[in-house]
């Protein structure tokens, strides 16, 4: 039972957890640990898991990793405050990304605020409906709406 | 109405998250009035902009091993946890329903990618394949022609003018389903498209660009239609295309009575 049910709720979003933590952490080696990390608390949380469907499990997944990617991220700040001013050194392209293509709008993305730059992630990359994302990061619809705005307001600049 | 609560709705529309009756009041807005319009546009732009240049990745093969592992000595540990709390056996129950129903959606996503992809590849074929059952470049009679051969009238538009010629099209089977598979043209390339009206959760399970055997395939919805496109057309052209699909669609968004 309890390998289906580990398999049914995390493995199928990996790509999701992944993608998510690595436009957080804009690191590869932070995104790697902290999906792992977050999938180690699943195991130990999943009787937390109380939905029925799958973008349920989707969601709450994803609200955990994110959690994780904070906590990742305020350890990090507390230790040495310089790894913020060098992330250009830690930040590489992604592996998907295609060279040929001007980076400016993902160096936009790349300087939003974390909780721009995570609506943004989950509305256009993974397709989650604005009450996914506020349950994912914790706030009401109003807010989510209201980040996106102010997101994708902030990214148009970039493309003009 | 005034103007800005109209403009805020624009994205709220384009994401899919408008009332229908809130939908059509806001198309015959953008209708009249040219700078939502214009807002529309460029916020169109800007989802194209993020498809070609903010990638969704995959997670790396060394990290799915090391979580499968993990799980397996995990799930020893747990054992015990299992045990003392087989009251949550019901929800337990819940749980591996909602992964049943989990795998079969991202499962039929990924068949309908690959069904997508054949039937590009078959229609390419020399001999045996065939491209177009209608052979056009007039969208008034593409159109027509699906007319009593499916439930639903696709869009048909000729984007010669921006490169994108349309070829004909033709009667297509994909997940279970007859569908129009509209053909289209770009230099020497082909790009086919197929669409049928809109699944019940559009968010489906397949990532909205992927290269499969060196073809592009791009993944896309609009209020109405479930749209693929497969094409070896380099990637940023492709999503130029969808792009126009897009925009035209939106622009030919049914117009109140």
């Amino acid at each position: 039972m309890e390998r289906e049910r580990f398999e049914a709720i995390v493995l199928p979003h990996l790509d999701g957890a992944y993608t998510l933590a690595r436009y957080l952490t804009r690191n590869d080696a932070d995104a790697q640990d902290i999906v792992q990390d977050a999938s180690l608390r699943a195991l130990k949380y999943g009787d937390g898991f109380r939905g029925s469907t799958a973008a349920d499990a989707r969601a709450w997944f994803l609200a955990i990793v994110r959690n994780t990617a904070y906590t990742w991220r305020q350890r990090q700040t507390n230790a040495a405050l310089v790894t913020e001013f060098n992330e250009d050194l830690h930040s590489d392209a992604g592996a998907a990304h295609d060279p040929a293509i001007a980076m400016d709008l993902r160096q936009a993305l790349d300087q939003l605020p974390l909780e721009f730059r995570e609506v943004i992630v989950l509305r256009e990359l993974e397709g989650l409906s604005y009450k996914e994302i506020s349950e994912v990061t914790d706030v009401p619809v109003g807010t989510v709406m209201s980040r996106l705005a102010r997101a994708r307001k902030r990214l148009q600049k970039a493309l003009t | 109405m005034t103007h800005p609560d109209f403009e805020a709705q624009v994205d709220l529309y384009l994401d899919g998250e408008l009332a229908p009756s809130d939908a059509r009041e806001l198309e015959v807005h953008l209708v009249q009035c040219a700078e939502c319009t214009r807002f529309r546009d460029k916020r169109l732009a800007l989802r194209a902009a993020i498809k070609a240049q903010i990638p969704a990745l995959r997670a790396p093969e060394a990290l799915r091993r090391r979580i499968q592992t993990q799980r397996r000595s995990g799930a020893r540990f747990r054992t015990t946890v299992v045990w003392r709390t087989l009251a949550l056996a019901a929800s337990v129950a819940v749980v591996a329903f909602g992964g049943w129903q989990l795998g079969v959606q991202r499962g039929r996503g990924e068949t309908l990618a690959s069904e997508v992809l054949t039937s590009h590849i078959r229609s390419l074929m020399p001999g045996g394949g065939h491209l177009t059952d209608v052979q056009s470049s007039d969208q008034h009679t593409v159109k027509p022609w699906f007319n009593g051969k499916l439930d639903y009238s696709p869009p048909v538009y000729d984007f010669a003018g921006r490169g994108y010629p349309l070829l004909g099209g033709r009667l297509d089977y994909i997940g279970g389903r007859s569908v129009a598979a509209l053909v289209y043209g770009r230099r020497q390339h082909v790009i086919n498209v197929v669409l049928w009206p809109r699944d019940r959760d559009p968010r489906a399970s397949a990532p909205a660009a992927q290269t499969r055997q060196g073809y592009h395939v791009l993944r896309w919805a609009t209020p109405e239609y479930s749209y693929w496109a497969v094409s070896d057309l380099g990637l940023s052209e492709l999503q130029d295309f969808e792009r126009l699909l897009l925009q035209a669609d939106s622009a030919a968004a049914p117009q109140p009575r």
